[in-house]
């Protein structure tokens, strides 16, 4: 706990939450600016609409958010030479932990953050009736659960590598791949991958009307996989780091 | 002439052996990839050859990735100085300031222009392997020639930014938000006036009539170029950053 809380007082005049939030502030524009001015058929499903737009903002920008974040905590360390004097002080496992967790923290805030500025604007636009909670509720989960290993993954990279350019290459490869999964499928087995797996709502686009129909998803084997891989890779970043992070000399 | 010169080999002695090109190597063969494969899948559709293969290639690579590509290569080259002591060496170096920034400004612009031209040779053997069998169009050669000025405009915008922030991370951020708000101000017309936009309309990405407003380009590139340029000597001439 104490270990967590000097994570925090050391980020504290770093503007990591500026900086968290300046990038969420990029999404909202670019969303509130691809989701202006609804038509009729867009207002009927628009809170549907709004769980599928989010999907595909998230897949493209989190793997990069998330690189940035990552890149925050650890640099602290890199750039002080401070990992000898840490050793002494606390177990390795404990300092990786920190960071995980204040890492953590700051994504339950993002995302929930994001989620109520995006419903805020869905009821701006009038969209018709409200937003399913449970749905909401689920996306809300599987995408934490999604940028949670996306962040687990650059903050591996981060804490062991001293040049900063490797993750954050990483993130950028990460959103690269991202987007142009979206192009070929609508889930998929690598991490960069996880939001759009994660997405709850599926679309059908009427090549001849041009309307998009939205649906709530019905996971078929392979979509269900793809869901749990997720966690699979939480769990394997999470491990993966500790054990790494705890085995290096430093 | 022999401090710039100096200067520019001080930069490659810090840079040697670095790995950081991969990423200028890695990025758009990702991109070129999957832009090629999107391409095949839609051929039907795409008729246009060369010009719709490219669009498939540019599109996101000009707007989201190189501009924060290039921003991680020029936050790399400040970090050097960033860390530890550095500052205190690399400004009693027996050169001039702007030398000092020349040697930078090289390194970026040279890697920009590497960058470049592994985007257009990606173009060319993806066509090849699509079998397009029509040659080339020659307009490609200004595409390449305007998209390397756009690309040069954001090196020295985030070189700017870089030896302002001490962070590595948020130039970076800061380069992925431009490229999104490029898209959004190019869509409106303005793209001319903002310098995360100047690469992809070098490029001619997302613009189906490949037309270029090529005074109001020029003009745009010149005096971000300059402004970045003299900021960062006179940000250099100010001491310890």
């Amino acid at each position: 706990m104490r270990t967590l809380q000097l994570e925090f007082y050391k980020i504290r005049r770093r503007k990591v939450w500026l900086s968290m939030f300046a990038m969420l502030g990029v999404q909202l524009l670019w969303g509130l600016w691809a989701m202006r001015n609804p038509k009729d058929w867009e207002l009927a499903s628009g809170w549907m609409s709004l769980l599928y737009s989010l999907s595909v903002l998230d897949g493209v920008m989190m793997p990069t958010i998330m690189s940035l974040l990552a890149s925050r905590l650890a640099d602290i360390e890199h750039k002080g030479n401070t990992y000898k004097q840490l050793r002494t002080l606390r177990p390795a496992a404990s300092l990786y932990q920190a960071k995980a967790l204040c890492g953590l923290i700051i994504l339950v805030v993002l995302l929930a953050f994001q989620a109520a500025v995006f419903i805020l604007y869905g009821y701006c636009l009038g969209y018709e009736g409200n937003p399913d909670p449970r749905y909401y509720l689920l996306s809300y989960g599987l995408k934490f659960a999604s940028c949670l290993s996306l962040f687990l993954l650059q903050l591996l990279l981060s804490m062991l590598f001293a040049n900063q350019m490797i993750p954050l290459v990483v993130g950028l490869g990460g959103s690269m791949v991202a987007l142009l999964i979206m192009f070929v499928s609508h889930y998929s087995f690598l991490p960069w991958g996880g939001n759009l797996s994660a997405s709850v709502v599926g679309m059908d686009w009427d090549e001849n009307s041009r309307i998009i129909t939205y649906f709530y998803r019905e996971y078929s084997p392979a979509e269900i996989a793809a869901v749990v891989c997720i966690f699979v890779w939480v769990a394997v970043f999470y491990l993966a780091g500790r054990i790494l992070f705890t085995r290096r000399e430093v | 002439m022999t401090a710039l010169y100096k200067t520019i080999m001080a930069e490659r002695i810090k840079l040697r052996r670095s790995p950081v090109w991969l990423a200028f190597f890695c990025l758009p063969l990702i991109s070129a990839f999957f832009g090629t494969n999107n391409y095949r899948m839609n051929q039907e559709i795409l008729q246009s050859e060369w010009l719709s293969l490219w669009t498939q290639h540019s599109l996101f690579l000009c707007f989201l990735f190189m501009p924060a590509l290039i921003g991680t290569y020029c936050s790399y080259l400040w970090r050097l100085e960033h860390l530890r002591n550095n500052w205190n060496s690399f400004l009693t170096a027996p050169v001039s300031h702007f030398a000092l920034y020349f040697g930078k400004l090289f390194q970026g612009v040279l890697m920009t222009i590497l960058g470049n031209v592994w985007v257009f040779f990606l173009y060319f053997i993806c066509g090849k392997l699509c079998g397009l069998n029509t040659p080339v169009p020659k307009a490609a050669l200004s595409w390449f020639l305007f998209g390397t000025l756009g690309g040069i405009v954001v090196c020295c915008i985030q070189l700017t930014l870089s030896l302002w922030i001490r962070s590595f991370a948020i130039p970076i951020g800061i380069a992925l938000a431009g490229g999104i708000g490029g898209m959004l101000i190019t869509n409106k017309g303005l793209g001319c006036f903002y310098p995360y936009s100047l690469y992809a309309i070098g490029m001619r990405a997302n613009n189906p009539n490949m037309e270029l407003p090529a005074g109001q380009f020029l003009s745009g590139c010149v005096v971000f170029i300059l402004s970045c340029c003299a900021i960062s000597v006179w940000k250099l001439k100010r001491g310890e950053s």
